[in-house]
């Protein structure tokens, strides 16, 4: 069977490095695992062995249980026109202008794709356990409404709201362009572009039985999986966290751990400056010892807020670059929930 | 920054791009300028800093002499409607506003206009001496300022047309609008700060921005580590700072803000950005 791992959070808290931090322990504990990522630091990337961006997992070159892909969101959402659209309309729906528009402004798109992608790894049945590093739109909680928004929006939603009732046979289109509040849309914004939005979105509607057959498999998989937040101790991403707790996205499982990154030394909190230390240096202490302390208030009031379980990973200088280093940074790490994705 | 009429703020998400946003509003508030604040994307990371609670379309006054909205696309396409084409009595706000987002979504440049397209007459209105935008993140800013420009590609004539040539006159002119780039001294910010720079100087669109990087570390003038947390702290703090001036060489900004130690509340952190802003200009 295959465990899933999705890695969760905002943006710029080190979600990348504990994703391939983890997978490379299971690796090393014998699991088969692969670490999906997406838009991963340069040597981030280089350390797993992955320099190319392709949805295609590759082994590891020198780690005998890792595999390692890096998505491509903007294929991938080509793929939904190919793999649910007839050839023709595939064809057309690849070469519309408004197809980059809607990938580009469907908040659930780039999630959509990634979590179609992590669900056909997991399908697969090739690993032991499959460590997902979600894309970090809102906070990760995108990723878990991706496939009914995305079900939704090619199910004619938008379709609906130009021609304004039922769906519409194409014919319908012209009535469209008669509703006065659409004529005035043509005044403003020329005649013929409704009718083309319209037509695209009619193309795509086409695809709206394999997207929401597929939506519910992912829907299956994403029901199944373990959930880690990753946070560092500074608001806007604890903020996100405390979102994703609260919000708890209906297919989601109640997370294994928040995982606060970038921890001091606790010790550092009540940490006292030695008698004759420099002044430049009590001062430094001084400093940092009211960020572990603000650090440890965080944490402290997360798990009593949310009831939470709370891991904790220290805070490394400099970032690992290679194999060993990512793994290190779990060496010193509190309460991660190992047994949930089948680590020992 | 605080002598034009336009700022837009953006950065890589989570550099502190909503707190900078806010820090110079209380600054240019501090100052004596009438403010406007203006949240463009989701909400809640701008009101967050200025701590008076969720922030709606209409102005509020979150400080004598500074207000703060967010912007909310559907009224705004309502006021360019009414008030911009002339266009009255829109037919039934609800089938109107949802028709015309299912064209936002999927025709290029349109939800940036209109969100852009708010700024801007803001600053036309002449209600405030400075507005400042909370932009989308730079993943996404590239179509917001070029919206003009996509937009006049679409329309071939008209007032649309002519409304997206005054807007495109307005972001590329260096005395009325500044672009502000927030940015922190680590791998990916850097990297995509890089691309947002080279993008923009590519299309031309807006003038070169001003770069603003967070959470800057004193260099710790002390070679020793005495035993204990106090040279653990010290030994931390320096390689911290030496990774950071890696990535300030490759990317050096106009403007440094610093670490903040044991700040708990975004309340605190804008006001300490007003502070080391005031400090340093």
């Amino acid at each position: 069977m295959t465990t899933t791992l999705l890695v969760t959070g905002a943006g710029g808290v080190g979600k990348t490095t504990v994703a391939a931090a983890i997978a490379i322990r299971a690796a090393r504990n014998g699991l088969r695992t692969l670490v999906v990522t997406v838009d991963p630091a340069r040597r981030l990337a280089t350390a797993l062995g992955v320099t190319n961006l392709g949805n295609e997992p590759q082994p590891h070159h020198d780690e005998p249980n890792l595999w390692a892909a890096m998505l491509d969101a903007s294929a991938s959402w080509r793929a939904v026109a190919v793999r649910h659209a007839d050839p023709e309309v595939a064809t057309r729906l690849a070469d519309n202008e408004f197809f980059q528009a809607a990938s580009e402004h469907f908040p659930a798109s780039q999630a959509y794709a990634a979590a179609d992608q992590a669900a056909t790894f997991v399908q697969a049945k090739a690993w032991d356990l499959v460590v997902v590093d979600t894309p970090p739109s809102g906070g990760g909680i995108d990723f878990f409404t991706a496939p009914a928004q995305m079900a939704d929006l090619v199910g004619g939603r938008l379709l609906r709201w130009i021609t304004g009732g039922p769906l519409p046979g194409r014919r319908l289109l012209f009535n469209a362009a008669g509703r006065p509040v659409l004529r005035m849309a043509g005044t403003i914004l020329g005649s013929d572009l409704l009718e083309r939005v319209a037509e695209f979105l009619l193309d795509l509607r086409s695809t709206y039985d394999g997207v929401s057959q597929r939506g519910r498999e992912i829907e299956r998989v994403l029901r199944s999986a373990s959930i880690l937040v990753v946070t560092t101790s500074d608001p806007a991403p604890v903020w996100e966290a405390i979102k994703f707790y609260r919000e708890l996205p209906k297919l989601a499982t109640t997370p294994a751990a928040v995982v606060f990154n970038r921890i001091l030394p606790e010790s550092w909190a009540t940490a006292e400056v030695p008698k004759g230390a420099k002044p430049v240096l009590a001062n430094n202490l001084m400093r940092w010892s009211t960020e572990t302390i603000r650090q440890r208030d965080t944490r402290d009031e997360f798990s009593a807020r949310y009831g939470a379980r709370v891991a904790t990973i220290p805070w490394s200088a400099s970032p690992p670059n290679d194999l060993d280093g990512l793994a290190g940074i779990l060496d010193d790490s509190t309460g991660m929930p190992w047994a949930s994705f089948g680590i020992e | 920054m605080l002598d034009k009429r336009l700022l837009i703020v953006s950065g890589k998400g989570g550099v502190g791009k909503s707190a900078v946003t806010a820090g110079l509003a209380l600054l240019a508030q501090r100052r004596g300028q009438r403010v406007l604040a203006m949240e463009m994307g989701s909400p809640g990371g701008l009101s967050a800093h200025f701590g008076t609670g969720a922030l709606e379309f209409q102005p509020r006054e979150v400080r004598p002499g500074l207000h703060a909205m967010q912007m909310v696309r559907s009224d705004a396409l309502l006021e360019y409607l009414s008030i911009q084409l002339n266009i009255k009595g829109v037919y039934g706000f609800g089938p109107f506003a949802r028709a015309f987002d299912a064209l936002a979504t999927t025709a290029p440049g349109i939800r940036e206009i209109i969100t852009i397209g708010k700024a801007i007459w803001e600053v036309k209105e002449d209600r405030w001496d400075i507005v400042i935008a909370d932009a989308p993140p730079t993943g996404q800013i590239g179509s917001y300022v070029r919206a003009p420009l996509t937009i006049a590609e679409l329309v071939p004539g008209g007032k649309v047309r002519a409304q997206a040539d005054m807007m495109r006159d307005m972001l590329a002119d260096e005395e009325t609008t500044e672009m502000v780039l927030v940015t922190i001294p680590e791998e990916l910010p850097t990297t995509e700060t890089l691309e947002t720079l080279e993008w923009l100087e590519s299309e031309k669109v807006v003038a070169t921005p001003k770069l603003i990087a967070n959470r800057i570390l004193e260099e710790l003038r002390d070679r020793t580590t005495p035993p204990g947390p106090l040279g653990e702290a010290a030994q931390l703090h320096r390689a911290l700072w030496s990774e950071q001036q890696e990535w300030l060489e490759r990317l050096p900004p106009e403007y440094k803000l610093p670490y903040l130690f044991g700040v708990f509340t975004p309340g605190e952190v804008a006001a300490r950005m007003c502070d080391e802003f005031e400090a340093m200009t």
